[in-house]
């Protein structure tokens, strides 16, 4: 038994001290420009950016009907990476996979309608926001004693693992039961197992379009919307610079607005 | 020198990992005796009882007993365990039969024992020499108190190591559990990861305490091994 303990702390010990060297490796880079440029050369030079992203989260990120990923943010990751001169390279994978991918340096940046908030950019860099949508409260139709965001309190509701959507839930006293997305959780509420979701306006209007039968209704928003960005390992500076600029030229010229209006028949784009 | 120049460069650092996995390791280990371990216990005590019936069907002279239990093993065997479980959990609500995280869970893990275990019991049994049953039988027992006093016991000394195998797979299958919304152990550490991002060290950490205990398992199968010894026919 002794010697069982005493391996386990060693290998916990270990992952700690694998974990301050990773995280090393970001943090100098803040420091030199030399190496912030590194990993935009290596993009430039490979001709390839390695996007990571869901593929399940429709209108965003999806498979339509002939199988191929499509959706808003794929299609403005494709605008980005066009507009840098190189191929994007989808890889898909659950939500709290691309945070890890995204740490592991498998994928360049994360396309997926990812807010940004402050305990991600302690971690992270985003780019400018390029996308704004509320956060609705949604229940079952059925569902009476759900009215606002504070009747949550000591009730069930359904939220992706490390979205923010989880965070305002239990914020506000939910018993929060972790899903891997929005699908899911629309699931459980028409199921009635969970009483309530916190999820974005767009995503559950997409929602019901494809589900009319759903049993599904939004009984509030949010005052404060979500902003969205592409997400980045901190440290590549440059990266997000060139991306944030082909952002910009995209609302310049017209292709953000043709994209929005596609997908959403209106303009996203943060006020 | 890398690394001590990180500690060095950062000292903060190494404070905050420790702390993280300090603070993390009661939720995990939380998760591991609400759920983990009584979830394995539980489906493996249901799994046995079924793989043993299923076993004696197999070997049964009853023709549609032994059809019922062909098609089950080759249905559970056949598919993954995942995607049983989301049937159970998602699927089985659209025919009107809810069933709550856990024993959904329940129930997928037992009958995937179940399948699995009575393979293993069924060689256990056939692999007890036929003299065994000539003397219970001469000794004027029957069918039932045959297989009953002489067989089994002997039989389940044999399959004491492989039985332990399918456990020991069972307590890492119960990650899968996080899948119908059971917090149990892995679940956990990904949900404190998706508040501090330290993947490494988390997952490092669940894989410890996943490891302590099917090692603790392996010593009681030892155990169990040499208590069963007196049973068999030398």
């Amino acid at each position: 038994m002794k010697k069982l303990l005493s391996i386990l702390s060693l290998l916990i010990v270990s992952a700690i001290v694998l974990s301050a060297c990773g995280n090393k490796d970001e943090s100098k880079g803040n420091q030199s420009s030399k190496k912030e440029d590194e990993l935009y050369n290596k993009v430039k030079k490979e001709g390839i950016l390695k996007i990571g992203t869901e593929g399940t989260y429709a209108p965003f990120t999806f498979h339509d009907k002939s199988g191929n990923l499509t959706g808003f943010d794929v299609e403005i990751a494709e605008e980005v990476a066009k507009r840098l001169g190189v191929k994007p390279k989808f890889m898909e994978t659950q939500w709290d996979g691309m945070f890890a991918g995204l740490d592991a340096k498998r994928f360049d940046m994360v396309a997926n309608e990812v807010t940004i908030d402050k305990d991600r950019e302690k971690k992270y860099d985003f780019s400018d926001p390029y996308i704004q949508s509320g956060r609705v409260l949604i229940v079952n139709k059925e569902n009476k004693d759900i009215k606002k965001f504070e009747d949550l309190k000591g009730k069930k509701s359904a939220e992706t693992l490390g979205s923010d959507h989880f965070k305002i839930a239990k914020s506000y006293g939910s018993d929060v039961q972790s899903v891997e997305g929005f699908a899911q959780a629309a699931e459980l509420v028409n199921q009635k197992r969970v009483a309530a979701a916190v999820n974005d306006k767009i995503s559950f209007l997409e929602y019901t379009k494809k589900h009319p039968n759903a049993s599904l209704k939004v009984v509030a928003e949010a005052d404060n919307p979500a902003k969205m960005g592409l997400q980045f390992r901190k440290g590549n500076d440059k990266l997000v610079e060139e991306v944030n600029k082909a952002l910009k030229d995209m609302h310049k010229d017209g292709t953000y607005k043709k994209i929005s209006n596609k997908w959403f028949g209106e303009d996203v784009s943060p006020k | 020198m890398f690394l001590l120049n990180s500690i060095i460069a950062d000292p903060g650092r190494l404070d905050d990992l420790l702390s993280i996995a300090g603070s993390s390791l009661w939720p995990m280990m939380k998760g591991a005796i609400t759920y983990t371990i009584p979830l394995s216990l539980i489906s493996f005590v249901i799994g046995l009882v079924l793989a043993v019936f299923t076993a004696l069907a197999r070997l049964s002279s009853i023709k549609i007993l032994n059809i019922i239990a062909r098609i089950y093993v080759s249905v559970i065997r056949g598919t993954p365990l995942l995607v049983q479980l989301f049937i159970i959990f998602y699927g089985l609500p659209n025919l009107g039969l809810t069933i709550s995280p856990v024993p959904s869970a329940i129930i997928g893990f037992s009958l995937s024992v179940g399948a699995y275990a009575s393979e293993i019991i069924r060689a256990a049994i056939i692999s007890i020499p036929k003299g065994q049953w000539e003397a219970g039988y001469s000794i004027g027992m029957n069918y039932g108190q045959t297989l009953r006093r002489i067989i089994l016991p002997q039989a389940a000394r044999v399959s004491v190591p492989p039985l332990s195998n399918s456990f020991i797979g069972l307590v890492k299958d119960t990650s899968l559990a996080s899948l119908v919304l059971v917090s149990e152990l892995f679940r956990q550490a990904q949900e404190i990861t998706a508040s501090n991002y330290e993947f490494l060290l988390l997952y490092t950490e669940a894989a410890a305490i996943y490891w302590v205990i099917c090692t603790i398992l392996s010593i009681v199968q030892g155990r169990v091994e040499v208590r069963l010894e007196r049973y068999t026919a030398k």
